[in-house]
This record gives C-alpha cells, sequence and structure tokens, in this order.
C-alpha cells in the first residue's frame, strides 16, 4: 500500500520535471530565439500561432497535473495539435536555418511531446519522437539547400533534441516496472504473513481444543488408566460414551460444510448410534450458522441424552431466522443433568416415565 | 366400533412399501381393507381402486418428478388422498396440503401415523404428521396464513416428540387442545391459496365445530 503510495509519488515529481523542462524549452528558451531573430523569419504570425499552440498543450497539462488526472481522450488531439505546429514552424522557416538557433521548434517539440505521452508505454514516446525527427528532415530535405554543414547542425541538433527527451522516458519505463515489482514483492510478502498468522491460529485453536478435552476427558481417562473407575460402572461408562461424543462433535467442528450445526449433531448421531440406540434425525426451516459457542451449547443437550439412551431418541431441529430450537427426545432411564448453558441459548428439560425431552434454544439476534 | 370397514387403495411403485402398508393395515383394529395397484395410475380410477375411500399416493412414481398434476387431478374428483412420500423436504409437503392432499406423510413415518391418517382420511378429515407439522412450524413462505405463537410451538413440539402425550404434558395442556392447536392451522392452511374440495370441507366441518371462528380465520388469511 505504501510502495503504491511511494511509486505513485515519484511518477508524479517526474511529470512536474518534465513540465518545467517542456516550459523552460517552449515558453523561455524558445521564445527568446524567436523574439532575438524575429527579423530572420519570413511569416513570424506563424511562429507566434505555433508557440501558441505548445503553449496551450503545455498549458491544458499543468490542469490536469493539478487535478491529477491522466491525459485520456485529449491525448491524440493534443499530439496532432503539437505536429501541426510543428509543420507550420518548419515551413515557414527562412531558407538555411534548419536546426540553428532561428529554428526554436526543432529543440522544443520532443518536450512537449514526451509531457503529453510520459505515462505511456516506451515504445509510443521513441515512435513519436522519430516520427518528429523524420519531419524534420524531411523538411531539410524538401525545402532547403542539402549541404554538408546543414546535415551535420541536423545531426548534431539531434543527440539532444531526440536523445534527452528518450532518456527521461526511459527513466519513467524503469521507474513503472521497479513500482510494479515492489507491489508484487509486498504481496508476496503480505501472502506469507497471512499464511503465518493462519498456521498460528491453527496452532492456538488445537491448543484450546485440547485444553477443552482436559477438562472432562482427561480426568476419565486419568481414573480408567489408575483403576479408580471401572468400565464396568454404568456411570463410567456413560460418561465415556458422551466424551466421545464430545470428541466427535470436536473434530466435525473444523469441517468445512454448509449447516455446521446438522452436521455436528450427526456426528453425535452416530455415537449413540453405534451403541444400537435406533436414532432418527429431522430438521426443519433454514437458519443462520450459530456461532461455535452456541452450536457446543446447542448439541450439548442432545449429546448427553443421546449418550444415555437406551434404545430411541429422536433428534429434531426447527430453525427459522429467529429462532433455532434443538430437541432430543430419547428413552433415558435415568434422569439427565441439565446441561450448563451459556446466556445464549436457554435449555429446558422435561422428563418421566422413562423418555427425556431435552430441548435447546437460541435467538439470533 | 361398528363403523363400516374403510378401503384404501395404494399406487406405489415399490412392492416392498406396498407389502408393508398392507400388513400395518391388516393388523390394525378394526383393520383397513387394502386394493394394491403397483404402479399402474390407472387402478386409481377404475376398478376395485375407483371405490376406495382414501388414496396413499405415492407422490414419485418416476423419481425425481413429483406428480403433483395427478394429485391435483384425485383431489379435484373428490378423491381423499393421503401422500406417502420419500421426499421430506418443506415446500413438497406444503405444496401437498395446498393441493388439497388430507395427509402427508414422509416414508421414515411408520403404522403409528399411517394409520391413523387413513382413517381420518376416510372421514374427510386432516391428519397432521410430525413431519409435516415441522414444515408447517418452519414455514416462511411470504403468502403462509398468520399463526398464533402457541399453534407455532405446538406445531414445533409435535415435531419434536412425535409423542402427543408429551407434547401435552410438556406444555400442561390436553392432548385434545393438542389436537386443536393442530386442526385450526390445516384449517387456517386449507383457507389459503388454492381452492380444493377438500379444504372447504375441512374449513366448513372446523366452524360448525367451533374449533375456530370466521374472524379468526380472516384474520389468519390476511
Amino acid at each position: 500500500m505504501s510502495d503504491d503510495e511511494t511509486q505513485a509519488q515519484l511518477r508524479r515529481g517526474l511529470r512536474i520535471a518534465t513540465l518545467l523542462v517542456a516550459v523552460l524549452t517552449v515558453d523561455v528558451l524558445g521564445l527568446i530565439n524567436l523574439l532575438r531573430h524575429l527579423e530572420s523569419h519570413v511569416v513570424p504570425a506563424a511562429q507566434f500561432v505555433a508557440i501558441v499552440a505548445l503553449t496551450v498543450v503545455l498549458g491544458t497539462e499543468a490542469v490536469l497535473m493539478i487535478r491529477r488526472k491522466p491525459w485520456q481522450f485529449l491525448r491524440w488531439p493534443a499530439l496532432a495539435l503539437v505536429f501541426g505546429a510543428s509543420a507550420l514552424s518548419y515551413l515557414t522557416l527562412p531558407d538555411g536555418k534548419t536546426s540553428t538557433s532561428v529554428d526554436w521548434m526543432f529543440g522544443a517539440t520532443g518536450w512537449v511531446v514526451l509531457v503529453v505521452l510520459l505515462d505511456r508505454p516506451l515504445r509510443t514516446v521513441a515512435t513519436f519522437l522519430v516520427a518528429h525527427e523524420a519531419l524534420a528532415l524531411v523538411n531539410l530535405l524538401l525545402f532547403h539547400d542539402v549541404s554538408r554543414g546543414t546535415l551535420a547542425r541536423f545531426a548534431t541538433g539531434s543527440v539532444t533534441v531526440f536523445g534527452l527527451p528518450l532518456c527521461v522516458a526511459v527513466v519513467a519505463a524503469v521507474l513503472g516496472r521497479i513500482g510494479r515489482e515492489a507491489v508484487k514483492a509486498t504481496r508476496e510478502l503480505e501472502g506469507i504473513r497471512t499464511a503465518e498468522a493462519v498456521a498460528e491460529a491453527a496452532h492456538q485453536r488445537r491448543t484450546q481444543r485440547f485444553a477443552e478435552l482436559a477438562g472432562t476427558t482427561v480426568p476419565l481417562l486419568e481414573g480408567l488408566a489408575d483403576g479408580s473407575l471401572v468400565p464396568s460402572d454404568p456411570a463410567v461408562r456413560r460418561g465415556c460414551a458422551i466424551e466421545a461424543a464430545r470428541m466427535r462433535r470436536l473434530f466435525a467442528e473444523t469441517d468445512t460444510v454448509e449447516n455446521p450445526l446438522l452436521h455436528e449433531l450427526r456426528h453425535c448421531a452416530d455415537i449413540a448410534d453405534r451403541k444400537g440406540v435406533e436414532v432418527e434425525l429431522d430438521a426443519r426451516g433454514q437458519w443462520p450458522v450459530p456461532p461455535v459457542v452456541v452450536r457446543r451449547d446447542l448439541t450439548d443437550a442432545a449429546l448427553t441424552a443421546l449418550a444415555t439412551a437406551d434404545s430411541w431418541a429422536r433428534i429434531t431441529v426447527v430453525g427459522s431466522a429467529d429462532l433455532v430450537s434443538v430437541s432430543v427426545v430419547a428413552d433415558c432411564a435415568e434422569p439427565v443433568e441439565p446441561a450448563s448453558a451459556t446466556p445464549h441459548v436457554r435449555v429446558e428439560i422435561f422428563g418421566g416415565d422413562g423418555t427425556v425431552w431435552m430441548e435447546a434454544q437460541w435467538q439470533p439476534s | 366400533m361398528a363403523a363400516e370397514l374403510i378401503t384404501a387403495v395404494i399406487v406405489d411403485d415399490h412392492v416392498a412399501i406396498a407389502a408393508g402398508v398392507r400388513y400395518w393395515c391388516e393388523q390394525a383394529d378394526p383393520p383397513i381393507s387394502l386394493v394394491d395397484v403397483g404402479d399402474r395410475l390407472s387402478g386409481v380410477w377404475t376398478g376395485p381402486g375407483a371405490d376406495a375411500d382414501v388414496v396413499i399416493f405415492d407422490l414419485e412414481l418416476v423419481p425425481g418428478k413429483p406428480d403433483f398434476g395427478e394429485l391435483r387431478r384425485l383431489v379435484d374428483s373428490g378423491r381423499r388422498v393421503v401422500v406417502y412420500s420419500q421426499h421430506a423436504d418443506n415446500v413438497t409437503a406444503i405444496k401437498c396440503i395446498d393441493l388439497g392432499a388430507l395427509a402427508y406423510l414422509t416414508k421414515r413415518e411408520g403404522p403409528n401415523h399411517l394409520v391413523p391418517a387413513i382413517r381420518a382420511a376416510a372421514e374427510g378429515r386432516e391428519y397432521t404428521a410430525p413431519s409435516l407439522s415441522g414444515a408447517l412450524a418452519a414455514d416462511d413462505t411470504p403468502d403462509r396464513p398468520r399463526l398464533s405463537p402457541r399453534e407455532t410451538e405446538v406445531l414445533r413440539a409435535w415435531f419434536a416428540s412425535s409423542s402427543k402425550e408429551l407434547v401435552a404434558a410438556k406444555l400442561h395442556i390436553t392432548v385434545k387442545t393438542v389436537d386443536t392447536h393442530i386442526a385450526r392451522v390445516r384449517v387456517k392452511y386449507a383457507n389459503v391459496g388454492r381452492a380444493a374440495r377438500t379444504k372447504s370441507e375441512l374449513v366448513t366441518r372446523a366452524l360448525d365445530d367451533g374449533v375456530i371462528t370466521l374472524a379468526e380465520l380472516n384474520q389468519a388469511s390476511l
């Protein structure tokens, strides 16, 4: 982001510098040369029209630059104006004065072309600079006396007329490439940082999950290991079933599924199914995805009832945009202790005659 | 009960389903006489099937293509239809009762619901099985009738427990009141949407029996 800004600042600096050079060349140097050699010109009015045309283009650039806008559709009319002015100036030049200080236009055009094309690819700038050179050369060959002297003047003049604007264009192109590479490198760096953050978060989640199991599963395993809990005790077996279901639910929580609540309930149901409990699971309606803590509360009642069911259980979910209700009806011989729920979820337990009905409700706010 | 023997005709392409339903009907007390026409829809319109009191209709004789058109034709000719479907989605269930089916059961619902549904349909009454109850409780289509919070609560509880005794005990009401709430919901649904003879009979009967008043009915369909 800051690299983008840096690049934009560099480009703007270059734009201002180019415009300043162009203004100096046209309206200071050019004007001085024009006024000093005014008597040499055959049609002074044509030269003034040409200098005004170039000044208009530079003025437009100044406005665009202040407004931080590119040339867009104005670019081609502006170039046509520049070339038109050049042609006018060259054609009305007195005989034998090409590439002299009388020919103020020869040095000025290249900079104005560059001003208009600074944000275009290098080849476009080069093409138009070459076109200007060609224009000047054709004028020299067709309408002036071609001698060794005029050709030599043309050649030496061209070094600055063609070479300097081209150098600036090369700098602009290089600056653009460096900027793009910097942006790319920054993106790559950001990608690596994101991946690191994701890995960190995943690790934290795993640690947290282990901590969550540590409170309930670990004591059970420890008890079984040191012999203080015996597998023949129905309470221990029930505890194991509940913990197994919790672990299954924990594993299911990270799955990417469309309906995580149903997905986790299916995993809880599967544990009961394996014990030989006949489980029905039915869901109706559509509901927003509850956050993990809420899902845990919603499924916790179901999990406990399922783990203690003797032979059958019915799990149902009815959901809408403003209420999600998870119910489990099962034949639990022993009363089920109420599951601890967070304030988001309301758990109701109703039972008697060997049937327990637990309902957990959540109201999405 | 001295009621005359109920006859039902079943259209279902699965022989195991037809055989199972036949067994349930024979075991019912009093038994229900069942005509099995396999997957031939013509058997419902001609022969012994044409005189049956109740049509047990498998909505998907062609897999993936629920035959709502045939259901509409049956209802329009005054037949009392129990839809027995493997489909469990809300839209299908509600569409069936909107077309005028008196009961909608999924194939996971066994004799505990199918036999009472056949008996109710034979008398022109509706039967709301838990799956349909859940569908109605979760209905969020814009043109659904307006249900009272208590009615929605009863629908949800009946869907959750599939035992009216449990619903009654949990909500501290009688089983009869549970039935009344469910019946009122069905009357409200019968009063909206498409006109059908079975539906208007339900509404008329509910008004006659005082299950719902005309004012309540009008308010529900607003």
